[in-house]
C-alpha cells in the first residue's frame, strides 16, 4: 500500500483528536493523484473528503488492513507501525508551520532507510507552501 | 517552579470564576498543573476550554482587560475570524514595555533576546500592534515555542474554513510578580461546535537553561548564574523609554504566514502572496522579540 499523510515541522498529525490542518487544494491533489487506483480512510477522514464526488474513495475503519498492493491510505489518526512491512511507498505532505501534536508520524523515515525521489512545492488554498514529498524503499 | 505554579491555583480559580461572570456559566477548577519537564506546554482540563454553548456565537468581538495597579495584562478575550485577522501592514511595537520588561540577550536563547513582547492574542488573529492591554513580558520559548503553533493552527483553521474561533488568553501571575508564569490559552470553533478546534492549554513562560525572578524579570544563567547582558533598564512608561533597541530602522518585507522577513531586494519576496506581504519599517531586533526570523537566504 501507498501511504499518505500531512504533517508540520515536527512530524506532527494531530492534537487533541483533531487533525492539524487541512486545505482544500491539498485534497484536490490527493483525488487527482490517487485518480484510477482506491483511495482508503477511515470516517474521520472521510468527512474532508464530503465535498468531492470521488469514486476511487473506500472508507472502513481497518482500512490499513484492508488495502492492497498499490492502493493508497490516507492516514490522519493512526499509526501504521504494524503496518510497516506492506507499505511500499510514502507520500507526505508538509505543512511547512509549527502546530501543537500530540500524534505524530510514526515512521522514522532516515533509520529505516526510506529514500527521497521526488519533492515538489505548491501553493494551497489556506498554505502558502505544501511541499510533497515521495519515499520508497 | 513547582511550588510557585502550585500556588497559581486559587488565583486560577479566581480567573475562572471571574470568566464565568463575564461569559455565561462555565465554572471550572484545576486540579493541577506540574512542573515544567521537556513540553513547552501542558494540557489543562482535560484539554476542554471553560467555555459555555452559549458563549459560542458567530459575533467577531475583541476584549482585552485594562491594565492592573501593577501594570500587568488580564484576560484578552475575542471571537477570532476574517473579519478581525490583519488587513494591513503590521506596525511596531517596540514602544511598550509590558510589566516586568527588560531588553536582555544570552548566546543560548534563539534570536539572543530572551524577553519578547508577547501578543496575548497573537497578531495573526487579531491584529493588535501596540496594544499594551495585549503585550506581556514573555521569554522566547514562551512566545515561539508554547503560543505561536496555537496561534498558527487557529489561524490557518479560519482562513481554510472561513468559521469563528473562540479564544482566550489569560495571564497568571503569582502574586504581585511582574512578569506572569505563564498563560492559559483556550480556544474552539463555533460553526462546527469544536470539530474543528478545540484545546485548553498552559504554556510555561520559562526558558530552558535560563533562570527567572518572576518578581522582576531579572535573569540569569541557570548554571553560572551569570546575568544576561542588558541592553537598557525597563523604565516605568512608555514616555521614558529610551528605546535604544530601535535606534537602527531599515525597511524589510515581512511574510506574515512563515514569519521570516527579508531585504526588499531579496528574490525570496515575489513568491510571498500578497495577503502575506506586509512591508515594515522598523529595526531587525524588534522583528525577532515580535518573533519574527531572519530569511536564510538574504540573511537580513
Amino acid at each position: 500500500m501507498i501511504i499518505i499523510a500531512c504533517v508540520d515541522d515536527d512530524m506532527g498529525m494531530m492534537f487533541n483528536h483533531r487533525r492539524q490542518s487541512q486545505d482544500r487544494i491539498l485534497r484536490e491533489r490527493i483525488l487527482e493523484v490517487t485518480k484510477g487506483s482506491k483511495l482508503w480512510m477511515n470516517h474521520y477522514s472521510a468527512k474532508q473528503f464530503s465535498e468531492n464526488c470521488a469514486s476511487q474513495i473506500n472508507v472502513d475503519e481497518n482500512y490499513l488492513s484492508e488495502a492492497g498492493t498499490g492502493e493508497y491510505c490516507f492516514v490522519e489518526d493512526c499509526d501504521i507501525s504494524p503496518y510497516l512491512q506492506w507499505v511500499e511507498k510514502i507520500i507526505l505532505y508538509r505543512w511547512n508551520r509549527r502546530y501543537p501534536s500530540d500524534q505524530t508520524f510514526s515512521v522514522d523515515l532516515v533509520t529505516n532507510a526510506w529514500k527521497l525521489v521526488h519533492t515538489e512545492d505548491f501553493t494551497g488554498s489556506s498554505h502558502e507552501k505544501i511541499t510533497e514529498e515521495i519515499y520508497t524503499r | 517552579m513547582k511550588k510557585s505554579i502550585r500556588t497559581l491555583f486559587p488565583l486560577l480559580l479566581a480567573i475562572g470564576l471571574f470568566l464565568s461572570a463575564c461569559s455565561a456559566e462555565s465554572a471550572y477548577t484545576l486540579d493541577s498543573i506540574p512542573d515544567y519537564s521537556d513540553s513547552p506546554y501542558v494540557t489543562v482540563n482535560n484539554n476542554l476550554p471553560y467555555f459555555s454553548d452559549a458563549d459560542l456565537k458567530t459575533t467577531s468581538f475583541e476584549s482585552y482587560s485594562d491594565l492592573d495597579g501593577l501594570g500587568r495584562c488580564g484576560v484578552a478575550y475575542a471571537c477570532v475570524s476574517t473579519d478581525t485577522m490583519p488587513t494591513e501592514e503590521r506596525g511596531s511595537i517596540g514602544q511598550i514595555k509590558p510589566s516586568g520588561w527588560q531588553t536582555v540577550k544570552y548566546d543560548s536563547v534563539d534570536g539572543k533576546y530572551l524577553y519578547n513582547r508577547c501578543h496575548l492574542i497573537g497578531y495573526q488573529l487579531t491584529a493588535e500592534n501596540a496594544n499594551e492591554k495585549n503585550l506581556i513580558t514573555g521569554t522566547r520559548y514562551l512566545n515561539v515555542d508554547g503560543m505561536l503553533p496555537f496561534e498558527n493552527m487557529v489561524a490557518d483553521y479560519i482562513k481554510e474554513t472561513g468559521n469563528h474561533v473562540l479564544y482566550r488568553v489569560t495571564p497568571i501571575f503569582d502574586g504581585n510578580n511582574l512578569v506572569a508564569s505563564g498563560v492559559l490559552m483556550e480556544a474552539e470553533s463555533v460553526e462546527d461546535k469544536g470539530n474543528g478546534i478545540c484545546f485548553s492549554v498552559f504554556c510555561y513562560n520559562i526558558q530552558p537553561g535560563i533562570t527567572i525572578d518572576y518578581a522582576t524579570g531579572v535573569s540569569a544563567l541557570a548554571t553560572s548564574n551569570t546575568a544576561g547582558s542588558i541592553e537598557s533598564a525597563a523604565p516605568k512608561t512608555a514616555s521614558a523609554d529610551t528605546n535604544t533597541e530601535k535606534s537602527i530602522e531599515q525597511i524589510y518585507i515581512l511574510n506574515t504566514n512563515t514569519h521570516k522577513f527579508h531585504y526588499p531586494s531579496c528574490s525570496c519576496v515575489e513568491d510571498i502572496k500578497d495577503s502575506n506581504k506586509q512591508t515594515y519599517t522598523g529595526s531587525r531586533e524588534d522583528l525577532i522579540v515580535q518573533g519574527y526570523e531572519p530569511c536564510g537566504q538574504c540573511k537580513p
